[in-house]
């Protein structure tokens, strides 16, 4: 049919097929409200929204409203709620997924409940399944392909004086601001990031050299996304690939690059809200995200590496060798202070 | 004529009933600032005040005792003043050329004045990035008209941040500047012309002082905004350039030191209700002259 509007028979056979599907679906989330809040990275809301949430919503009839911030803010409104949560699915990086299972925001997953679980590949379930990675993008170097047609080769770039007022770098209020950080301390110790991890006073040290290349420090990644795609800023340090390569792929002039002292791997987790409404929708959100149906869109639309073992990787996907992936423990124990002190050095 | 003349004074006392009927209207109101405001207010200053071993100054004392954070504050200050100053400026001859339009183009300065107000604080930020950028419109003019050969750097700049929250303050600048100035009597410069006044003298001893009050209402208005503004300094200069309104945020989501957080909105809180109180007082003593 040329014409691409809906006619009352296409209407009609939606419709049947709607109830045909609900009535498929276990019944226990049929019966189950149909709403469900999922609290998650702002970063994300575009591939989420335009790929993976009208997915689910096919696939369970639930209808998903979501709360896209920093993972910090989400775990600020979670401690806010804990007496009367509003949202039952969580999305947050693993640092921030660590404050959350201590303070019992959080509430373990089940094989029962969550099938998908049993697909994962080794070292996906964190603390008996308090939450499990769905997804790992990567992060590296996103630059202008307008301004440099020679991708930025290692993190030495961003400290290079021809790069003057040409840099936006994340605040360490957002995770991904932890990789300059980390960055930082391998350049002015020289050591390999695992053992420079932990030197910070020298990570401060490098990082103050970085003022005069800086536009600006960004809490709002969107933001410093377009100012790169407008060829404004010139390079970002410590980029996810999910952010960046989405861009690319809608043929605006950026891409990403694996610094040669090498990239960064970053496990998203999922979790269940402890005491949150709709329990059981939760349950099928979270199994739904680390299906094979929703890992492929994951995959394929937003560059990150699938979690569900039956899924490929997609092409191009650094080799997880040249990824880094940092003491989490330590950087959510220390993070606040740090954040404190970024405030008062870098501004 | 003495107070004991006015025929009000000999009025019969009103009833309580009428007494009631204030009250009754007045309630709601009442009721919904105390609890939206007041007691809210009482709960960030006890919150301010409370330390792991009960009251303490600490947090005072580490917002106006260090260095780092006397110069959030004046950050905060400085953006207000500059704001409010330049806003005046641009402000007040504006307000006059609205009051003295007729026809179509007060019709039109109307909608230049309002339509800016119903766009997003959020949108008309994100506008200024686009404009102020190296191949914006304001760099693409300045070198159109040889002021500049090369893009000059302007975003994430206080001067693109005070570009942009006097753009976003000015209507609440020139609204009441120009209600004041649309209720002037026009011939109050003619009769001082008559005795003598050159038009500078008529304006400067005669008009200026009647807008005085507008003057004061704009530049309280003005600076409780600009002091206080979030949006505005975080998308256009970043983290670069903390307030005490991004140091709030930060103390709450990020730091965890909601004690912290409070005594700063309480010094906030002072330095806006300080100078709506001062500007309350120079309203009075403009309309007493």
């Amino acid at each position: 049919m040329p014409d691409p509007i809906l006619s009352r028979r296409t209407i009609l056979k939606l419709s049947a097929g709607a109830l045909v599907g609900s009535v498929a679906m276990p019944a226990i989330v049929r019966a189950a409200p149909k709403e469900i809040v999922i609290g998650g990275p702002a970063g994300a809301a575009k591939y989420f929204n335009a790929d993976v949430f009208p997915l689910i919503q096919k696939m369970l009839d639930v209808s998903i409203l979501y709360e896209g911030t920093n993972s910090l803010t989400n775990l600020q409104k979670m401690q806010a709620d804990k007496a009367s949560p509003k949202m039952s699915v969580v999305i947050m990086d693993d640092p921030v997924m660590l404050p959350a299972a201590a303070e019992g925001l959080i509430t373990p997953m089940s094989v029962s409940g969550v099938p998908n679980l049993g697909k994962l590949v080794p070292d996906t379930i964190h603390r008996d399944g308090l939450w499990a990675n769905y997804q790992k993008p990567w992060a590296g170097i996103a630059y202008s392909t307008k301004r440099m047609p020679t991708p930025p080769a290692d993190w030495t770039a961003l400290w290079d004086p021809k790069y003057a007022q040409k840099v936006i770098v994340p605040s360490l209020q957002n995770t991904e601001g932890f990789w300059t950080l980390l960055a930082a301390a391998h350049l002015e110790t020289g050591k390999p990031y695992k053992e420079a991890q932990y030197d910070i006073d020298a990570a401060f040290r490098k990082l103050k050299s970085l003022k005069p290349n800086l536009l600006n420090v960004y809490t709002n990644a969107p933001q410093a996304i377009n100012l790169l795609e407008q060829g404004e800023a010139w390079m970002i340090g410590g980029q996810f690939s999910a952010y960046t390569l989405i861009r690319k792929a809608d043929g605006s002039p950026v891409d990403l690059s694996v610094p040669k002292d090498g990239g960064f791997a970053m496990p998203s987790g999922i979790a269940k809200v402890k005491g949150a409404p709709a329990g059981d929708v939760a349950d099928a959100v979270i199994n739904a995200f680390l299906s094979p149906e929703v890992q492929s869109v994951l995959a394929t639309k937003a560059f990150v590496a699938p979690t569900n073992a039956t899924v490929a990787a997609p092409a191009g996907f650094p080799g997880a060798a040249s990824l880094f992936a940092p003491d989490w423990a330590f950087v959510a124990k220390e993070r606040a202070g740090w954040v404190d002190r970024w405030i008062k050095e870098m501004s | 004529m003495t107070d004991a003349a006015l025929p009000l004074a000999k009025a019969p006392a009103r009833p309580s009933r009428e007494r009631l009927v204030a009250v009754a209207l007045a309630a709601p109101a009442v009721l919904i600032l105390i609890f939206l405001f007041a007691l809210p207010l009482a709960k960030l200053l006890a919150a301010s005040l409370t330390g792991a071993e009960g009251l303490t100054f600490v947090e005072y004392g580490k917002l106006l005792g260090t260095s780092f954070y006397l110069g959030v504050i004046w950050n905060s200050v400085r953006l207000a003043l500059y704001t409010t100053g330049i806003a005046l400026l641009i402000g007040y001859p504006a307000a006059f050329a609205l009051a003295r339009a007729r026809g179509p183009v007060r019709s039109f300065l109307l909608a230049c004045l309002f339509l800016p107000l119903a766009a997003s604080v959020i949108v008309k930020a994100f506008a200024w990035t686009i404009l102020l950028r190296s191949d914006g419109l304001v760099n693409t003019l300045l070198m159109a008209v040889g002021i500049t050969a090369e893009p000059i750097r302007m975003i994430f700049t206080e001067t693109a941040l005070i570009v942009g929250s006097v753009n976003i303050f000015l209507p609440f600048m020139i609204l009441p500047v120009y209600t004041v100035v649309a209720q002037l009597d026009p011939r109050l410069s003619d009769a001082a012309a008559t005795l003598g006044a050159s038009p500078v003298e008529a304006f400067v001893r005669v008009v200026v002082p009647l807008t005085i009050p507008g003057v004061v209402a704009g530049v309280a208005l003005v600076f409780s905004l600009a002091v206080s503004a979030y949006v505005v300094p975080t998308l256009l200069i970043g983290e670069r350039y903390p307030t005490l309104s991004t140091t709030i945020a930060k103390a709450y989501l990020l730091a965890r030191q909601p004690a912290f957080g409070a005594a700063a909105g309480v010094v906030l809180l002072v330095i806006a209700v300080a100078t709506v109180a001062v500007s309350a007082r120079l309203a009075k003593l403009g309309g007493a002259k």
